[in-house]
C-alpha cells in the first residue's frame, strides 16, 4: 500500500479546471461575469461551490435566488456523482477549462436530486462508504468504527485533508491477511448513453482457481458485449484515464 | 438475538418470490407488474395507483377564505369546491400518482422500496406531502422502525430521483420473523412479509388476501424453505 501512496496522492489532488457561466435568462441587475474555479476531481459539486454562488448572487435579488443546479451543454450535471466522473462522461473530449452554465431557476425535478445542506451530501458520501464495506467486508470494518472516525472521513473529504482522510481509510481499505482480498470489489461502470445510469454487480477479487482477477476479467464479466472486438468502439476510462485491455491487478485506487 | 442465522436473501430466491407475488397480484387485479431491463435482465416489481386527496389550502389562504366566503379564491382552488365550504374551511381535491418500485440490492442482499408521487401536472410531492398523507397510526412507526431513514436517491436502473427507505436494516427485523415462522414449518414469501411491513409507512397496502399465499404454498411438497446462510 506504500508503494502506492504517490497514486493516492495524485488521485486525491487532481483538478479540473472550470468556468462557471450564468445561464442566461437568469434575471440580474448587472452582468454577470464567468467564475473560474479548479474543481477537485474526488469531490462534489455542491460541496466546493460555495464561492461560485456567492459571485452570481451578488448581481441577483435575493427572490431570484433560489436552489442551485449546474448544467453542462444541455444536461443536468448530478452533483452527487464526483466531478471527475461528470467530466470524464460529459466532457472528456473537449478542451479545457470544460464550461458549466449555472441556474437557479427551474430546477429539474425529474433529473436531480436536491441538496438544501450540506448535511445532504455527507448523507450520501456516507452511504456510498457504507456500501463500498457491505461488499468489501460484510460491514465489519465500518461498524466497528466510532461516529468520530466516521466524522473524520467526511471532513477529510470537505476540507481536503488528504492525511485525515487516510487516516481512517485505510482501513476500510485493508483485509485479514488470510483472505487473499475483498469479500467483492466495490466498483460502478457509468455510461452517458443508456438510460441505466450504472451497472454494479457481486464480482469477486479472486477466482475459483486462486488465482487474482483482473480489470480485464471484470469487465468481460460485466459487460461482455462491450469487449467482443466486433462489438464496437466503447472505450473505458478511469480518472482520466484509458484503460488497455492488459492483465494488471485491480488497484482498489478509489476510496470506495 | 442470541441464535438467528443472518437471512440474507440471494438475487435467484429474490426472483422467485416476486414471480409468486406478482401472480396473486394478477389474481386479485392489485396490480402490480415485472418490469425488466433489457441491458441486463435485472427486474423488479412496480406499481402505479392514482389517489384522489382532500387537500387543506395553506395556512395564509384559509384566513382569507374564513373572514369572508364570497372572496374569490385563487385559480388553483376554484375546482373541485365541496360543502365544507359553509363551515369556513376550504378544500381542494388532488389527484395524485404514486409510483412504487421494489428492487434488489446485491450489496446488502435485500429488497429496497423505491417510490415517488407527483401531482398531474408533474410536480413532486415533498417527503413531507407523502408523509402526511400517511394514516396517522403510522406516523409513530417512522420514528421508531426498523430503518435508519428515508431519503431521496437516484433510481439504479432509471436514473430519476426516487425516495429509498435504507435498506441497512431490513435483515433485523427480517430475521425474527422468518424464524419464527419456520418454527411451524410455513412457507413465507419474503416479499409479502417485507412489503406488508414497510408499505403501509409510506401509503402502500397490501390486501389481506395476500397473506393466503402462505396457506396454498404449505400444499406444495417441493417448496421447502431452508435457511440462507
Amino acid at each position: 500500500m506504500t508503494d502506492d501512496k504517490d497514486v493516492l496522492r495524485d488521485v486525491w489532488f487532481g483538478r479540473i479546471p472550470t468556468c462557471f457561466t450564468l445561464y442566461q435568462d437568469e434575471i440580474t441587475e448587472r452582468e454577470a461575469e464567468p467564475y473560474y474555479l479548479l474543481l477537485p476531481r474526488i469531490s462534489y459539486l455542491t460541496l466546493v461551490t460555495d464561492k461560485v454562488k456567492k459571485h452570481f448572487q451578488k448581481v441577483m435579488r435575493q427572490e431570484e435566488v433560489n436552489e442551485i443546479w449546474f448544467e453542462y451543454e444541455g444536461t443536468p450535471l448530478k452533483w452527487h456523482y464526483p466531478i471527475g466522473l461528470l467530466f470524464d462522461l460529459h466532457a472528456s473530449n473537449t478542451a479545457l477549462p470544460w464550461s458549466i452554465t449555472v441556474h437557479f431557476k427551474n430546477f429539474p425535478e425529474k433529473d436531480l436530486l436536491h441538496c438544501h445542506s450540506k448535511d445532504v451530501i455527507e448523507a450520501h458520501f456516507m452511504a456510498s462508504i457504507k456500501e463500498a464495506d457491505a461488499l468489501k467486508h460484510k460491514s465489519q470494518v465500518i461498524n466497528e468504527m466510532q461516529k468520530k472516525d466516521h466524522k473524520q472521513l467526511w471532513m477529510g473529504l470537505q476540507n481536503d485533508k488528504f492525511e485525515q482522510f487516510w487516516a481512517i481509510n485505510r482501513k476500510l481499505m485493508e483485509y485479514p491477511t488470510e483472505d487473499s482480498g475483498f469479500r467483492y470489489i466495490p466498483f460502478r461502470i457509468y455510461q452517458a448513453t443508456t438510460e441505466r445510469p450504472f451497472i454494479q454487480k457481486l464480482f469477486r477479487p479472486i477466482a475459483s482457481g486462486g488465482q487474482m482477477h483482473t480489470l480485464g476479467d471484470l469487465l468481460k464479466d460485466v459487460c461482455p458485449s462491450a469487449v467482443d472486438h466486433e462489438g464496437g468502439d466503447l472505450r473505458f476510462f478511469t480518472h482520466c484515464m484509458d484503460i488497455a485491455m492488459c492483465s494488471h491487478r485491480i488497484y482498489h485506487l478509489d476510496k470506495r | 438475538m442470541a441464535g438467528e442465522k443472518d437471512f440474507f436473501l440471494e438475487e435467484k430466491r429474490f426472483k422467485q418470490y416476486c414471480e409468486e407475488f406478482i401472480k396473486h397480484s394478477q389474481q386479485i387485479a392489485d396490480g402490480w407488474e415485472w418490469r425488466t431491463n433489457k441491458d441486463l435482465g435485472d427486474g423488479y416489481l412496480s406499481k402505479t395507483h392514482f389517489q384522489v386527496r382532500n387537500r387543506s389550502i395553506p395556512p395564509d389562504l384559509k384566513e382569507k377564505c374564513s373572514d369572508n366566503i364570497e372572496q374569490p379564491l385563487p385559480t388553483h382552488a376554484e375546482e373541485f369546491l365541496d360543502d365544507s365550504q359553509v363551515a369556513g374551511v376550504c378544500a381542494t381535491e388532488e389527484v395524485i400518482r404514486y409510483e412504487y418500485h421494489v428492487l434488489y440490492s446485491s450489496s446488502y442482499q435485500v429488497p429496497v422500496l423505491y417510490f415517488r408521487a407527483c401531482f398531474l401536472d408533474g410536480r413532486p410531492l415533498t417527503l413531507d406531502e407523502i408523509w402526511r398523507s400517511v394514516h396517522a397510526c403510522y406516523q409513530d412507526r417512522l420514528q421508531e422502525g426498523p430503518w435508519d431513514t428515508i431519503t431521496q436517491q437516484e433510481h439504479p436502473l432509471l436514473g430519476q430521483p426516487f425516495f429509498v427507505l435504507h435498506p441497512c436494516r431490513t435483515n433485523e427485523f427480517i430475521s425474527s420473523i422468518l424464524t419464527s415462522s419456520w418454527k411451524f414449518n410455513r412457507h413465507t414469501n419474503y416479499i409479502i412479509l417485507w412489503l406488508s411491513t414497510v408499505g403501509p409507512v409510506v401509503g402502500l397496502n397490501l390486501p389481506l388476501s395476500y397473506a393466503t399465499l402462505a396457506h396454498e404454498q404449505n400444499t406444495n411438497t417441493d417448496s421447502v424453505e431452508r435457511p440462507l446462510s
